[in-house]
């Protein structure tokens, strides 16, 4: 069954779907969307797939996918024969849950942020920044605790889609301004998830590892 | 806008040892000047001026290999002292001495990442001695004064404030970043075994209340400071 990504390059949410795909290693066919600045996604064909006008797009068989968080969960369910990725556990799948709901709403500041600041798309950058700060102050205070017990992930013993769905957003906040300095927990966890296996760049994470 | 401040000569703590591994970087800054944490794979920790002595770009960004430390925009390497060891765009070329990335006196103590800051050599003495069970770095949208008063405490001569936090000993040294912010290295005051993970969690906890509280009270400062004619 073949499994088709509208994505566009410069897009972090289509980035976290490209992440879990190498870790998978699931064989895909990628439709490169013109997001900026034609738009393309919000016009037939794509409006069609998606009413939402939004990317990414997931189509593997019958299945048509929005939204990054869902189709991470889609794709773990569906290609991840260990479980590891979307765990099982009740308490851990909880926990997934809360921070793939956190990096689609807490972190959409980053990501409005972002294209404010390198698609000139309107909005209160100051204001969008502030919350971003805020987002990232709760992720790291996350991980020290995280950290103090051992844990080297955002939840349980091994990566899961929540480390894939929270990476981007802080791997590329220099692009709208915000420097590391203030996350040294946040700094370490980037570094493992960049060690992955199957890890992917993307413009503005450099490849240097 | 940042007010002049105060560079008062010293050792300042910029780091947890701890949360510098070896062969990587960390971006910092002290009395808003940016400067570059960054510890060798031996080991050895050095702090310099965040800035490659080619395009300006700061070195943070970039990587650490072996001993040297490159540059993100275009791999020059610098070794241990500063020097440029390497130019890809120029594999064959010999780099002169005059290309060197400015480097500041670095220590390791305590379980802190130093740096001497005031004048061009540092004393002889400085932070030296065992490291304590690392708690966390926290950041703050405050100065380092409103973390004194908020803990109603004072550094001691090595430059280290005495307290308690969630009820365990705590050794802190205050990073004044710019004006408006400041970072509060904060280690255990005893030996890992000594305390476990759920002493370490409360500890941690408390730490956030500080920052509630230190930037409360950072906030009403300017309230009054605006409030006045």
């Amino acid at each position: 069954m073949s499994l088709t990504l509208y994505d566009y390059a410069l897009d972090e949410n289509g980035y976290k779907v490209r992440l879990l795909l190498g870790a998978l290693r699931v064989p895909h066919e990628t439709v490169a969307v013109d997001l900026f600045p034609g738009a393309e996604q919000t016009r037939p064909p794509l409006i069609d797939l998606n009413p939402l006008g939004t990317l990414p797009i997931l189509v593997e068989g019958e299945t048509v996918l929005r939204d990054a968080e869902a189709i991470l969960a889609y794709l773990a369910r569906a290609h991840d024969p260990a479980g590891t990725w979307l765990p099982h556990d009740a308490a851990a799948l909880g926990e997934t849950m809360a921070w793939l709901v956190f990096a689609a709403r807490d972190l959409h500041a980053a990501t409005l942020a972002r294209r404010t600041a390198m698609f000139d798309a309107p909005g209160d950058a100051a204001a969008l920044e502030r919350a971003a700060r805020d987002a990232f102050r709760v992720m790291e205070d996350h991980m020290v605790l995280r950290g103090l017990s051992g844990g080297l992930w955002f939840v349980g013993g091994a990566a899961t889609v929540a480390d894939l769905a929270l990476f981007p957003a802080f791997a590329l906040s220099r692009d709208f301004g915000i420097d590391h300095e203030a996350y040294p927990a946040l700094r370490r966890w980037t570094r493992r998830v960049r060690a992955l296996p199957g890890f992917c760049t993307m413009p503005g994470i450099p490849d240097y590892h | 806008m940042d007010r002049v401040m105060d560079e008062a000569p010293g050792w300042y703590a910029l780091a947890l040892s701890a949360d510098i591994d070896p062969a990587t970087s960390a971006g910092t800054r002290l009395f808003g000047h940016e400067l570059v944490v960054w510890r060798d794979a031996a080991g050895a920790a050095h702090v310099w001026e965040d800035r490659c002595p080619h395009r300006g770009m700061r070195l943070s960004f970039g990587f650490v290999r072996g001993d040297h430390i490159a540059c993100l925009y275009h791999g020059w390497r610098y070794d241990t002292a500063g020097q440029c060891r390497f130019i890809p765009a120029h594999p064959d070329l010999e780099v002169g001495p005059m290309i060197r990335a400015n480097t500041h006196p670095t220590r390791e103590g305590q379980g802190f990442v130093w740096v001497w800051w005031g004048s061009p050599s540092a004393p002889a003495d400085g932070p030296a001695g065992g490291a304590p069970t690392p708690l966390r770095s926290l950041h703050l949208d405050a100065p380092a004064a409103r973390v004194l008063e908020t803990l109603d405490a004072a550094p001691a001569a090595d430059g280290l404030v005495r307290t308690s936090l969630g009820g365990l000993p705590v050794l802190v040294a205050l990073q004044p970043l710019c004006a408006g912010q400041s970072a509060a290295h904060i280690l255990i005051d005893g030996p890992a075994d000594a305390f476990d993970s759920a002493d370490r969690a409360q500890a941690a906890r408390a730490c956030t209340a500080l920052r509630r509280a230190v930037e409360a009270r950072a906030a009403r400062g300017i309230a009054e400071t605006r409030a006045a004619p």
